[in-house]
């Protein structure tokens, strides 16, 4: 039984957190059969206050401030960078877009560890903030479809889960501070698609103003009635349209269960007493909740409790985003880890072509990555058999060997990803071909889809299993 | 089986009960029962009847009308134990019995069958024979099936390279067809990894009636520092084609099975020929290094 440690850390639109949890690894096949290490169980052992996100102004990050705060937060956890094994950095919601979000992103990943990745982008957002809420899990024990809503202070990441797989994914510029005041209740601040929003349904906002309650109300109606669309609309309003941050969901949901994460969540289904606390944040956060429960979202659907609200994105990233390879792998060369290694992927109906055209068809898709301009390794992955015969694999292994020359030539690591177990005799077969000459590695056991990126971490488990991170861009594309 | 005469008399019987007992009556009666029980009609059906042994039994729903199918459907995907077959009365249905029937036909036919000569060829093996003269001796007798006698002693003596690091065999132990389904893969594996650590591999051979045991007698023979057998694993239900690797460092006659090492479980629902094989020789890269195998072995 191994245990890692595992750092996550969220730097959202209005909230920074940090987590940390033990993930434990265990060789779940017997000792007279092949090994079969599992993640069988992910704790969260530290949990860290909630920071308001430090800004310099409403289009920057405070990076000095962050670095405090993560800091500060390894000393209370007593956590040395050295122990932690895997992790990841998320800045999401808005403040994914501010213009130096990616730049404290990757410094901040150097400061959590080495294989401490960053991340962006709001499906990977949706993703994590699902796993986190608990909603993968839920839909995979009781093999149903289950969507969660992680409603933050900028935006809604949605994700759809079916038997414990993501099938879908969305964002909404929909989030709890989207307009905030100061203590006078004077407007501050008012989000560019919130004011679209109110404007169609005739009300005027705007910054250094006031707003009544009763008009405040409606607008936040209207955003949940937005939510609503998501799972209740067939064709979806063009303000839905407008709404959205990147790509609405490619199929109609009809969701088993909802449940709800993210600041607002923790308001969705509460009484709030005395009235006037309804502001206490200064932002429409729990108003909007409010209008959530009495609208068909939290009333018509089966309603699930989230196991974290406000901490389901930090959770995510801490301790679902770390993944293992398949127990029997080939690796040589002390290459990890290798950070954000986009993924060529060969769908199964192109497996099925002939040889020499296979070749063409890896070539062409290389040429996509342009490898002359910048040189970086790619990632070939590919389904394969469930049950290749020798040959098979000695065929696979020239057509990849030809196929990746430009990779080979170059003296770049030759990645290769499948989802069925063949990656030892693959791998040692190209090796072979190589004369055990390049440094070549070879994984199973792992899922993953044309325009992810690929983290690959120090091997584990006495070199039997590697930690793999999968970053999601554009999800179901 | 009912005897003709047996037919005669019940045919004779029933037709005295209902009084046709006319000669006439009684002959042409008889002729048309007798045709029928002795199946001469002349009639041939086109038709063909599915073959029950090609579902996957992992991905058959019996049950009706069930609550969740999705669930069911997901417990069957993790296990080749037959669960919800449904019954008829307090029975089985025809068809689960059937599928019973023929898998159990197949356990028997891998034990009962011989390792044809077609895969020794080739896989360039030659073959030596265990002190069993033939299944049933070599069923009743496990003692023998570990031991050879002089002559075949002298055969691998003969035919193999002495003193090799690595002396991998196969053996047709309780599963031929195990040996036919998975040898074509997972040699080659193993030879290509154990070529691509620079080492050196002993002469193949094949064992008739041969079990994990004789692989004391041989290292012994033939002075092996690791010894690999590939030998067909007893069958069962979920499949026939299982094999297993038993390998152990320095094996002696009367050393301790707890210094086996062993990879079973290897057929195409289980862990795949290729990669077994690809493992396999990772294993035996780890005895080489740490001198030893089973419990002492630390992998």
């Amino acid at each position: 039984m191994d245990k890692i440690l595992s750092v996550g850390i969220d730097i959202g639109t209005s909230t920074t957190q940090v987590i940390f949890s033990e993930i434990t690894l265990e060789n779940m096949a017997s000792g007279f059969t092949v090994p079969r290490i599992n993640i069988i169980d992910k704790k969260v052992i530290y949990k860290s206050d909630i920071y308001f996100t430090p800004l310099i102004s409403q289009t920057e990050i405070n990076g000095e401030k962050i670095k405090e705060i993560v800091e500060k937060e390894f000393k209370e956890a007593g956590v040395d960078k050295e122990k932690v094994s895997t992790g990841a950095v998320i800045i999401t919601g808005e403040t994914a877009r501010k213009k130096n979000a990616s730049l404290i992103s990757e410094q901040l990943s150097d400061l959590a560890g080495d294989f401490v990745v960053a991340t962006a982008g709001p499906d990977l957002e949706s993703i994590i903030a699902g796993k986190g809420a608990g909603a993968a899990q839920l839909s995979k024990k009781e093999n149903r479809i289950v969507i969660n809503f992680d409603i933050g202070g900028g935006t809604t990441n949605i994700a759809v889960f079916d038997s414990g797989e993501i099938i879908d994914t969305t964002c909404l510029d929909i989030g709890g501070r989207l307009i905030k005041f100061d203590q006078d209740n004077q407007i501050i601040y008012v989000a560019e698609k919130i004011k679209k929003l109110a404007a169609e349904i005739g009300i005027k906002i705007k910054e250094n103003t006031q707003l009544k309650q009763s008009e405040l109300k409606k607008i936040t109606e209207k955003m949940a009635a937005i939510l609503v669309e998501t799972v209740a609309a067939e064709e979806k309003s063009d303000l839905y349209q407008y709404l959205i941050t990147n790509h609405g969901l490619s199929q109609k949901i009809e969701p088993d269960y909802i449940s709800f994460s993210g600041g607002v969540a923790d308001y969705i289904g509460q009484e709030i007493e005395p009235e006037e606390n309804i502001f206490a944040f200064n932002d429409i956060g729990i108003l909007l909740a409010q209008q959530i429960t009495h609208s068909p979202l939290y009333q018509d659907y089966k309603i699930v409790k989230a196991e974290e609200t406000i901490r389901a994105t930090v959770v995510g990233a801490g301790s679902h985003t770390t993944d293992i390879s398949g127990s029997t792998i080939t690796y040589n060369g002390d290459v990890f880890p290798l950070k954000n290694v986009p993924i060529l992927k060969i769908t199964a109906k192109e497996e099925a072509n002939k040889p020499a055209d296979l070749v063409e068809i890896i070539k062409k898709k290389l040429d996509w990555f342009d490898l002359e301009a910048e040189l970086q390794p790619v990632a070939l992955a590919l389904k394969g058999k469930s049950n290749f015969s020798f040959k098979e694999i000695t065929e696979l292994a020239k057509i990849i060997v030809s196929g990746m020359d430009t990779i080979i030539s170059n003296r770049l690591p030759l990645i290769i990803i499948l989802e069925n177990d063949a990656a030892k005799v693959l791998g040692q077969t190209i090796n072979r071909l190589l004369g055990q000459k390049e440094d070549v590695i070879s994984l199973d056991g792992i899922k993953v889809n044309n325009g992810d990126y690929i983290d690959i971490g120090k091997p584990l488990a006495k070199g039997k299993v590697v930690p793999v991170i999968i970053k999601t861009l554009i999800f179901g594309k | 089986m009912i005897s003709e005469r047996d037919l005669r008399d019940i045919v004779k019987e029933v037709l005295k009960e209902v009084g046709a007992d006319n000669p006439k009556t009684v002959e042409k009666v008889e002729n048309e029962v007798q045709s029928a029980v002795s199946g001469t009609s002349t009639e041939v059906e086109s038709g063909v009847i599915a073959d029950i042994t090609e579902v996957d039994l992992k991905k058959e729903l019996l049950v009706p009308n069930p609550a969740d199918e999705k669930a069911i459907l997901n417990l069957k995907a993790n296990t080749s134990a037959r669960l919800g077959v449904w019954r008829t009365g307090p029975r089985y249905k025809t068809q689960t019995l059937l599928r019973f029937r023929s898998d159990h036909a197949a356990a028997m036919d891998a034990v009962f069958t011989d390792v044809s000569d077609e895969i020794i060829e080739e896989m360039d093996l030659f073959r030596v024979q265990t002190k069993c003269q033939d299944k049933d001796e070599f069923l009743t007798r496990p003692d023998l099936g570990r031991q050879f006698d002089e002559e075949n002693l002298a055969k691998i003596k003969e035919n193999c390279k002495d003193k090799p690091k690595v002396q991998i065999y196969v053996a047709d132990g309780l599963s031929s067809t195990a040996i036919e389904a998975n040898l074509r893969d997972v040699f080659p594996a193993i030879k290509q990894s154990l070529e691509g650590y620079n080492l050196e591999i002993g002469t193949p051979f094949f064992v008739k009636y041969g079990r994990v045991a004789t692989m004391d007698a041989i290292s012994e023979c033939l002075d092996a520092e690791v010894s690999c057998v590939l030998i067909g694993e007893r069958p069962g239900l979920a499949t026939a084609e299982s094999m297993s690797c038993y390998m152990a460092y320095d094996a002696k006659v009367g050393m301790p099975e707890a210094n086996r090492t062993v990879i079973s479980n290897i057929h195409s629902g289980g862990t795949p020929a290729v990669e077994a094989g690809a493992h396999i020789a990772d294993v035996i890269k780890a005895m080489l290094d740490q001198k030893a195998s089973g419990l002492d072995l630390d992998i």
